[in-house]
């Protein structure tokens, strides 16, 4: 009697469990059915792509549409812009989304609380909300000192600098969570050997947290990187960027194939091989790091201590 | 002689030299910017030469936005009809993927890799590439529509409406799904700090996995649904699937008396997200216990 119940629970197990991983299954699929249709897209002929019997798995490769897209999007100027611009707003960021982690786990200043809720209040605010003004600060700004702004990076570094950059909250709350962990005995010894604050954040906090600093860095140039509304509001077309050259694919397509004189005809091919490789750096990045980000997720902290 | 500082002084002194930077960037770019559009959006913004005239207007921009304008009223109204499924089937399907997760052994990080994978990539001109190439799609596979299944058929019988709801979600399931991978992480970070001897307890009480799951693990759960609930509405009105958010980026590019019209739409739709992220802290909210007490 005893033996039956255990393998009839045995049984209902393994049910249960292939059913847990079936959904999990087509769950994938449905989040990786965008990927790849654009990668199946990417290698597909024209004749392919209207074809309603080709569906996932083209007839002939074909890197023509790659080519095409590498052109049309300037890929080697735009890459190399877009890697810049992101790489420096992530170390700006970084920065001071480090100093900020520091004060809020370290010092008991008053108001910290207040301080804290506001930069909450920062994340769930919407920028469209903040978009108008930081315009018209701008323009009113450059021409006051009568230095160009607009059309430039600065305004993105110096709000990037100045905490005021893309999800600055949640890289704030990862660094604060990180170094809630250093214990506060490291920071006294220190002090007590004579360093100031900021010789303790430099070689202990900072000493400490490489693979914070990293995973913040990787985070913020992400984010940056996939940005465009800010982007399109302050930079516009002064840098070539590669996401907002994606978003003017259609008709910077156009005018690439009618300078040159040749018949090409827009397709989806072409559109998915322009957006394949736009995100291209991000999936080899996130091969290579994907545990650093998840882990960065879960170290903000916000699911309560 | 320098006066030596007490305890408290220094930590103040320290703490706001750290905030400083974040001080300044947050009143600048932040705190005055949020006032200056609720002033801005009752008046009209020229930009001039000289720099820009700012008239007094009156709530003209309101009147305008909603009784005389025809695109705002839909687009909110639009915006609405997006946000409030779309973030209830994030929430659940979140949940669920994330309870499922934490109850297997084998292929754990793989899956929680894809299902993050998205968080990645995901980005403005993407998105509407995507959803680009899926219009064509179905123009070229017609009569392959969710709509045509025989369970939403059932339900358009009962409700048109809520059928054309369900047949939307469906069709842009991947493109909500692409939205949970941050709260997965955070459920199943949630999920693993639940005391593993309350289930204990449960079990020795003869609890079936069922009523565990709706006796312990949500109600301990609540407050991260909270916060993820939040963040969803925060995170889905920044893409072009939300219709007052490109009518904003419309009006910001007309800088010729635009602005101020802009810096109007932008008020009242944060006003209507923040209104809405009350609703989900009273929602959430620890319920007074109805047990009455004699």
């Amino acid at each position: 009697m005893k033996k039956m119940h255990l393998t009839k629970k045995k049984v209902s197990e393994k049910t249960m469990r292939f059913i847990f991983y079936f959904i999990l299954v087509c769950v994938s699929f449905v989040f990786l059915e965008p990927i790849f249709r654009i990668i199946s897209k990417t290698f597909m002929t024209s004749e392919d792509i209207i074809d309603p019997m080709v569906d996932w798995v083209p007839r002939s490769l074909s890197l023509n549409n790659l080519k095409v897209a590498v052109k049309v999007l300037k890929l080697s100027e735009t890459l190399k812009n877009s890697i810049l611009f992101s790489g420096v707003l992530a170390i700006a960021q970084t920065f001071c989304a480090a100093l900020t982690g520091f004060a809020l786990s370290r010092f008991n200043f008053t108001g910290k609380k207040f301080w804290f809720v506001m930069i909450l209040l920062c994340f769930v605010v919407p920028t469209s909300v903040l978009m108008v003004p930081r315009l018209m600060m701008f323009v009113t700004a450059q021409e006051k000192i009568g230095y160009t702004l607009i059309g430039t990076p600065i305004p993105q570094v110096l709000m990037a600098l100045l905490g005021q950059g893309v999800n600055s909250t949640i890289l704030i709350l990862i660094f604060q969570n990180f170094f809630n962990l250093i214990p506060k005995s490291l920071d006294e010894a220190a002090m007590i050997d004579g360093a100031g604050s900021f010789r303790v954040f430099w070689h202990i906090g900072m000493r400490l947290s490489f693979s914070t600093v990293l995973v913040v860095f990787l985070f913020a140039f992400v984010w940056n990187w996939n940005e465009t509304y800010v982007t399109g509001t302050l930079l516009r077309s002064g840098l070539q960027l590669l996401p907002s050259k994606l978003s003017l694919f259609d008709s910077e397509f156009e005018s690439v194939v009618s300078s040159s004189g040749s018949a090409f005809k827009l397709n989806e091919a072409y559109k998915m091989a322009a957006t394949f490789i736009s995100i291209a750096p991000l999936l080899l990045l996130y091969t290579f790091v994907q545990k650093k980000f998840i882990e960065g997720i879960e170290n903000t902290g916000i699911t309560g201590e | 002689m320098k006066k030596m500082k007490t305890w408290k002084q220094r930590q103040n002194r320290s703490g706001y030299l750290f905030m400083l930077p974040w001080i300044i960037g947050f009143a600048v770019f932040t705190a005055f910017p949020f006032i200056a559009t609720i002033a801005l959006s009752f008046t009209n913004v020229n930009s001039t030469i000289l720099g820009f005239e700012i008239t007094w207007a009156g709530i003209e921009n309101y009147i305008t936005a909603f009784f005389k304008n025809v695109e705002f009223v839909p687009a909110l109204g639009g915006y609405l009809k997006m946000v409030i499924p779309y973030t209830f089937v994030i929430v659940v399907v979140s949940f669920i993927i994330a309870y499922i997760l934490e109850h297997i052994v084998k292929l754990k990080g793989f899956f929680r890799t894809i299902y993050f994978l998205p968080v990645i990539i995901m980005s403005g001109p993407v998105m509407a590439k995507l959803l680009d190439t899926k219009v064509s799609d179905m123009q070229l596979f017609a009569g392959q529509s969710y709509s045509d299944i025989f369970i939403i058929q059932m339900i358009a019988s009962y409700s048109r409406k809520a059928a054309v709801l369900m047949t939307d979600i469906f069709e842009q399931l991947s493109t909500i799904l692409w939205f949970t991978g941050i709260p997965i992480v955070l459920f199943i970070n949630g999920l693993q700090k639940i005391n593993p001897s309350l289930y204990e307890a449960a079990k020795i009480d003869s609890a079936n996995s069922w009523q565990i799951l709706w006796k312990i693990t949500l109600p301990i759960i609540r407050p991260i649904a909270l916060v993820i609930t939040i963040f969803t509405i925060a995170q889905l009105g920044m893409y072009d699937i939300n219709p007052v958010y490109s009518l904003i980026v419309t009006y910001m590019g007309n800088t010729s008396g635009g602005l101020g019209f802009a810096a109007t739409y932008a008020w009242v739709y944060t006003l209507i997200v923040l209104l809405l992220m009350g609703a989900a802290f009273l929602i959430f909210k620890e319920r007074k216990s109805k047990v009455k007490h004699y």
